[in-house]
């Protein structure tokens, strides 16, 4: 049975149709999964769908009923957003039962009785916190297992929408996630779930849906597809899915050596990295690699060990140092670390190179936009302009932005903390293009932080693996899934 | 035909977004026209001078207030470090006979070492900014009581006299020096490497940090500005006024604040252009010279000023989010024509 239908919606914003005449329908009892590139139209459909847009033009119906007249209809869909949206400095159970009168909770507010509630839900999704703990101190994935736990809460909703649930999940906790979706579907409600994880849409979906360029381009059921139409549906083009992308000219001259690192989240961690290297790291959620990158980086305090680059005695804890040094850091936390929001492309990119633009005192204008269109051009960045702000961009192109102004400072290291994370198919392969020509014809050095493995196996001329804070092993390039994966999860004996 | 218009209208929507200073300029013009029309002794050449040496010391406070305010900051002891300065330097000049140029060089110098007190304890201590100055407005106040035990400095040489109540034609002199100080800043943060940091910390910190910006030196550096120019204030309403008095700048930190917002700079950071502060600063002036002018209760003038400070901060608001309805459309019927070319 139909539950939600989009017909014929248009959205435009400034300079762009997001969506363009975009028929959907929604059923009762089934996984309508949504796949796009970034910057395809899925975020602002949901949008529409959820009430927040209002569309230029076509029309909504929940229940048959046009629910763009009639706004309270927009009650009955719940959705868990990318971004995390709970209030760190409250409880756990206080954050699951807001806003209380959409949970059932009327009159004076009892501690006890909320946190009794809280302890069923909690099993129920096998998020393994007290409901007194406070949100800022649980961990990542069970803050978003807590959202999702949140969503499904609100009185006889009947649409649930995920936006790419999982990135911050570990495997296990991915799978109980699908086992509580399937659940969902099984009440005979209607789930719409938003990923760029393959694997993940034909292990739980049951539609797919396909946008492209603000246009759906195909609508199928999943029994019938696979991966390679999938892509080629995304991306308007066949992509090989073998291709690889890990460094031909690996130089001889080691060019930074870690010694015995030891901080907060690490322990005793020593590695090598070649010039013209591409050096994967993996491992789960919370095992460490940011952590020790960004000490190594300088942004965060090292206990004890050493750093040398090309030999040379190295300074940490001052990231100036290591920027004017030659080593940079793109962070996984794009939106908190990585852009400047408020400020135009052109800004975004020209920040990390301003020295050489200095006409005495001042910044040359002329030699800035020349910049600016440069990188704009050479790393293929989508935008109307260079005077956009850099926060209207799809999240791929932001990307292409943060590696833009990393390479304005010259680098000889970079360190890609999960430069895919977020990111579709199409723009990946670009920017595993990117890392792989800058190894070659650059000789520099590159750190591969990311949580899929098949990026990591794709790109890297080594692995190490990081199993809580220590080194767990290290392989060749064309290692198999299941030796890496035993490593990861703390399973292998390392032979050295 | 249309094509023409079109493209007339998105050159001045460009220069309009280009100047985040240009809808205000027009509040202060709409002002002006108001108060002349309002009271016949607005124009009036004496009441005009008046105000714009009113508003010079307002404005200058108000940009550098504005500098801090762009890294997401603000400093509330300007007036007390205005006057403590103003005080040292009168106490320099009558008490220990100091050259009167030289003391009020010192007394500046003496300003930017407040500033860098303020700058270091809040970067160092990681202290909150607000909370921090308003403790040290404490201290400087105290130190200015100390000193004083309250009594004005009288006796000051009049060879000084010129800078607060000279005039250069028809231009009182401390204006000359807010237009002196509204070029520095705007030469600052408009055209090089230190502005660009200035607004890359307001809009991300993390991610300033990240890019190698010396985040904690370039706020310290900001807090020194702040601390000169207040000290310059000080010392120009000691000229202006023949003593040295610890009142001096008692409403600095609140108007400063306020013509920054009224101004256009956001008070989260990383947006807005300090010059707007100046043109703020008028438009506060204004208000409170209209008020004097129309012969409002003297009981009611505070509550009055207040009340036009609140509304002429949603004109700014309100004109923001108008400007980007407009941007909106202006863009929408662009792409429209641009599809439209394309089917054609």
């Amino acid at each position: 049975m139909k539950i939600l239908e989009a017909k014929n919606i248009t959205k435009l914003f400034p300079g762009v149709v997001a969506l363009d005449s975009v028929d959907i329908s929604i059923f009762r009892g089934q996984i309508h999964c949504i796949i796009g590139e970034n910057g395809a139209g899925k975020s602002t459909l949901i949008k529409c769908l959820m009430g927040v847009y209002t569309p230029e033009s076509g029309e909504i119906l929940i229940n048959g009923k046009s629910a763009i007249k009639n706004r309270s209809l927009f009650d009955k869909i719940a959705y868990v957003p990318q971004e995390i949206d709970l209030f760190p400095h409250m409880s756990v159970a206080e954050n699951l039962f807001m806003p209380y009168d959409k949970t059932g909770i009327s009159g004076l507010i009892r501690q006890k009785s909320l946190e009794k509630r809280a302890i069923l839900l909690l099993k129920k999704f096998k998020i393994d916190v007290a409901p007194w703990d406070l949100v800022k101190d649980i961990p990542i994935s069970a803050q978003q297992l807590l959202q999702i736990a949140r969503a499904t809460l609100r009185e006889n909703f009947e649409v649930l929408m995920l936006d790419e649930p999982t990135t911050s999940l570990t495997m296990e906790d991915t799978q109980s996630l699908f086992d509580i979706i399937k659940a969902i579907r099984n009440q005979d409600k209607a789930v719409i779930f938003i990923s760029h994880k393959l694997e993940e849409i034909f292990s739980l979906g049951d539609v797919l849906t396909v946008f492209r360029n603000g246009k759906k381009v195909a609508h199928e059921s999943l029994s019938d597809v696979d991966i390679p139409w999938v892509i080629s549906q995304m991306t308007g083009q066949d992509i090989d899915q073998k291709q690889v992308f890990w460094s031909e000219k690996v130089q001889d001259e080691s060019l930074l050596e870690i010694q015995n690192l030891t901080g907060e989240d690490f322990e005793n961690i020593s590695f090598r990295l070649k010039k013209g290297e591409i050096l994967g790291f993996s491992g789960l959620v919370g095992a460490g690699r940011s952590e020790l990158m960004q000490a190594i980086f300088g942004y965060l305090p090292v206990y004890s060990g050493s750093v040398r680059l090309e030999g040379k005695a190295w300074k940490l804890g001052d990231t100036n140092y290591s920027v004017e040094n030659g080593l940079v850091y793109l962070p996984e936390d794009r939106k908190g670390q990585g852009i400047l929001p408020l400020m135009s492309v052109r800004e975004n990119l020209s920040i990390s190179a301003l020295k050489r633009l200095l006409r005495g005192c001042f910044i040359s204008a002329r030699q800035e936009e020349a910049l600016a269109n440069e990188s704009i051009a050479t790393y293929s960045i989508k935008t109307p302009d260079a005077e956009n702000l850099i926060l209207y961009l799809s999240g791929g192109n932001q990307q292409k932005v943060v590696i833009g102004r990393a390479m304005n400072c010259e680098p000889r290291v970079l360190i890609f903390d999960e430069p895919t994370k977020g990111i579709d198919v199409g723009a990946k392969t670009e920017i595993y293009k990117l890392m792989k020509q800058l190894a070659e014809e650059k000789g520099i050095g590159i750190i591969l932080i990311s949580s899929e493995m098949d990026e990591v196996q794709k790109c890297s001329n080594r692995i190490i693996t990081l199993y809580r804070g220590r080194l767990s092993g290290e392989f060749p390039q064309g290692v198999s899934k299941e030796e890496l994966m035993s490593a990861i999860i703390g399973q292998h004996q390392n032979q050295s | 035909m249309k094509h023409k218009k079109a493209g007339a209208l998105n050159v001045l929507v460009e220069a309009l977004k280009k100047s985040s200073i240009t809808t205000i300029s027009f509040v202060l013009l709409i002002m002006i026209v108001i108060a002349s029309v309002s009271s016949p002794y607005f124009l009036d050449s004496y009441n005009i001078q008046a105000l714009i040496r009113d508003l010079a010391f307002v404005g200058m406070i108000g940009m550098a207030q504005s500098l801090l305010l762009l890294v997401g900051e603000l400093d509330l002891s300007v007036g007390k470090i205005a006057s403590l300065c103003g005080i040292l330097a009168g106490m320099m000049m009558v008490t220990y006979g100091v050259d009167p140029y030289l003391a009020l060089g010192l007394a500046l110098i003496l300003g930017l070492v407040f500033g860098i007190i303020n700058g270091l304890l809040i970067t160092q201590l990681r202290l909150n900014a607000m909370v921090a100055t308003i403790g040290m407005q404490g201290v400087y106040g105290g130190i200015n009581l100390v000193l004083t035990k309250g009594k004005a400095i009288t006796g000051i040489p009049e060879s000084i006299y010129i800078l607060g109540k000279g005039t250069i034609g028809f231009i009182p002199i401390p204006f000359f020096f807010t237009i002196a100080v509204a070029i520095f800043i705007l030469f600052l943060v408009k055209k090089t490497k230190t502005g660009r940091y200035i607004y890359a910390i307001g809009n991300n910190k993390e991610a300033a940090k990240i890019l190698g910006i010396k985040v904690d030196r370039i706020r310290v550096m900001l807090y020194a500005i702040v601390g000169l120019i207040s000290a310059l204030a000080g010392i120009l309403y000691v000229a202006r006024l023949g003593s040295s008095q610890s009142s001096i700048g008692e409403s600095w930190p609140m108007n400063s604040i306020a013509s920054a917002v009224i101004g256009g700079v956001a008070l989260t950071g990383g947006v807005g252009n300090p010059v707007g502060a100046l043109i703020g600063s008028a438009i506060i002036s204004i208000i409170s010279n209209l008020i004097v002018l129309l012969g409002v209760s003297v009981y009611w003038q505070s509550a009055v000023s207040g009340f036009v400070v609140v509304l002429a901060i949603s004109f700014s608001s309100i004109s923001t989010i108008l400007a980007e309805k407009r941007q909106k459309k202006v863009k929408l019927s662009v792409t429209e024509e641009k599809g439209q070319g394309e089917t054609s």
